[in-house]
């Protein structure tokens, strides 16, 4: 949205990250190769890529799960040099842990970063009300739906209250309809708390629904940006608008695979 | 010969909620009146070898009835100063003592290995010698070692226990998810806090499985242990049948001990259900 000449500040860097991966033994497997993208204060981000386009190893870059080959990642200036609370990771197979309940999942990055005992209910509370799963604290994963289980993987990652979100094709492994029903429900909860976010997916619709500006790569290792979109469609977004079908018509287009 | 669609298990499925006429047919092909004809007629069949002494002398098998009353006897009176509660206390004792001795080294020691590649390098190639020995095979190193008091029994108890709660201990961890860690990590989770919030609870279940067949095995040994020279326990209770040539003795102790296996094996249920409540129920096993 570049209303006001104001240029928009930038959160994360990407300079000329590349990943090689090492298999068993010799074997060099190059996931990626000098991405650089910027990705701007309050804005959410997408990446698209269709699979096996190292999407994810970015991802996990910017997280500092994985380290660079090559590169560096800074957030605010900073080099980033590991993972830490300030980048928040919704994970696509949720990673919720089974033993402990939906309250316990949510709290448990409260008690590692040493929020005092009184405000991590309310916190925890606030965020389970937000995505949608107040009554539920009890549950354990086990018992939800894969819907549900995400959005607790939602509501613990907003709960240490990160400076970025990221979000690792978090809707991947769910039905047509509640995968679209989850992405409005991102849309929402991303606006009533304005903050980054990058969002990584192979699925076009979901990039225009959700994205302020989509980068998209390169359909095969090694990853490299292929384009940059800006999507000046008002929110909440309608996926019938004549201009959205514009837009995913020009970034099929450009794919050699349909997206 | 069924010509429907029906399989074995559909037919149990469907039939289950329907109510049926009474017929001779549909008796003998009920499951509970089957239960019952197999058990009367292993009990009956029991009984035949024993008493028309098909096996040899009368001394080779005893008639239930014979086994029910030696038990009796067992139980009121004593034997070698125990009435057959002491017995079975002397035992449990050991067995009990053992297993614990068992999980309290084998559990830290394979999580230890699990998680400590260097602790893995030094202990793993040891353990791997050590893991398909019998228990049994140790009773001439246990009396050389330790004499012939409790500790000899002891030190077979664990043997016979702690390879298995040391291997499920040591696979658990193995087993986790590694993205989990991840979740931590992300966090600002150091990897003591990814020992404390991951390792340890995900391995719960399957340190759990390990000592249910801990404990099967400590009491599977125990009448390897009281081989040596007992004078007291269920062990004790086979051998000095064997001695005497009396398989009344022989099999009620028999009993007695596969009774306790039931009921040390229900304990342990117990407790994995307390270890691990968020577990969905899985029916059998």
């Amino acid at each position: 949205m570049n209303t006001t000449e104001q240029q928009p500040r930038v959160k994360i860097a990407c300079e000329n990250l590349s990943k090689t991966f090492i298999q068993k033994g010799t074997q060099r497997v190059p996931v990626l190769r000098e991405v650089s993208l910027e990705v701007y204060d309050e804005e959410l981000l997408v990446v698209l890529g269709p699979g096996q386009s190292g999407k994810t190893t970015l991802l996990r870059m910017i997280a500092g799960l994985e380290t660079p080959s090559e590169g560096r990642v800074l957030l605010d200036g900073e080099v980033m040099t590991g993972p830490g609370p300030d980048r928040g990771l919704v994970f696509q197979s949720y990673m919720l842990f089974p033993w402990k309940t939906v309250l316990g999942n949510v709290l448990l990055g409260l008690e590692m970063s040493g929020v005092p005992q009184e405000k991590r209910r309310e916190i925890a509370d606030h965020y389970l009300n937000m995505v949608g799963l107040k009554g539920f604290e009890s549950y354990y994963p086990h018992q939800l739906s894969g819907g549900m289980k995400q959005r607790v993987g939602i509501a613990r990652a907003f709960a240490t209250q990160p400076k970025v979100m990221l979000m690792d094709e978090p809707f991947g492994q769910l039905d047509a309809q509640t995968r679209f029903f989850m992405e409005q429900e991102t849309e929402r909860i991303w606006l009533a708390e304005k903050r980054t976010m990058v969002f990584v997916t192979n699925n076009i619709d979901e990039a225009l629904l959700l994205g302020d500006r989509i980068v998209t790569l390169e359909g095969k290792l090694p990853g490299r940006v292929k384009a940059s979109y800006d999507v000046d469609l008002p929110r909440p977004r309608d996926p019938m608008d004549i201009e959205f079908l514009r837009l995913r018509q020009e970034i099929t287009d450009a794919q050699e695979l349909t997206l | 010969m069924s010509n429907s669609a029906e399989s074995v298990c559909n037919e149990v499925i469907l039939r289950a909620g329907e109510r049926k006429r009474i017929t001779l047919g549909r008796v003998l092909r009920n499951e509970y009146f089957l239960n019952t004809v197999s058990l009367i007629a292993f009990f009956g069949f029991w009984h035949w070898a024993a008493a028309s002494q098909v096996l040899g002398s009368s001394s080779a098998l005893a008639t239930p009835f014979q086994v029910v009353d030696k038990l009796h006897e067992l139980f009121t009176e004593t034997l070698a100063g125990l009435t057959m509660w002491g017995h079975i206390l002397a035992s449990l004792k050991r067995v009990l003592i053992g297993f614990l001795l068992a999980a309290l080294l084998g559990v830290p020691m394979g999580l230890l290995m699990a998680l400590n590649p260097y602790v893995n390098a030094v202990v793993k190639p040891i353990v791997d010698i050590f893991k398909p020995m019998p228990p049994l095979a140790w009773i001439s190193v246990a009396i050389l070692w330790f004499g012939i008091q409790e500790t000899p029994k002891i030190f077979i108890i664990v043997i016979g226990s702690f390879v298995p709660a040391l291997l499920n201990a040591y696979n658990s961890v193995l087993l986790i998810e590694p993205e989990l860690y991840d979740v931590v990590r992300v966090m600002g989770g150091s990897r003591w806090d990814e020992v404390r919030q991951v390792c340890i609870p995900a391995s719960l279940p399957a340190i759990s499985a390990g000592l249910q067949i801990a404990m099967s095995s400590a009491w599977g040994c125990v009448l390897a242990a009281e081989l040596v020279s007992s004078r007291s326990g269920l062990g004790y209770i086979i051998i000095q049948g064997m001695k005497v040539s009396d398989p009344a003795m022989v099999l009620g102790g028999m009993v007695v001990i596969a009774a306790i296996a039931w009921i040390l094996s229900q304990a342990m249920d117990w407790l994995d259900r307390k270890l691990c409540p968020w577990r969905r129920d899985i029916k059998g096993l």
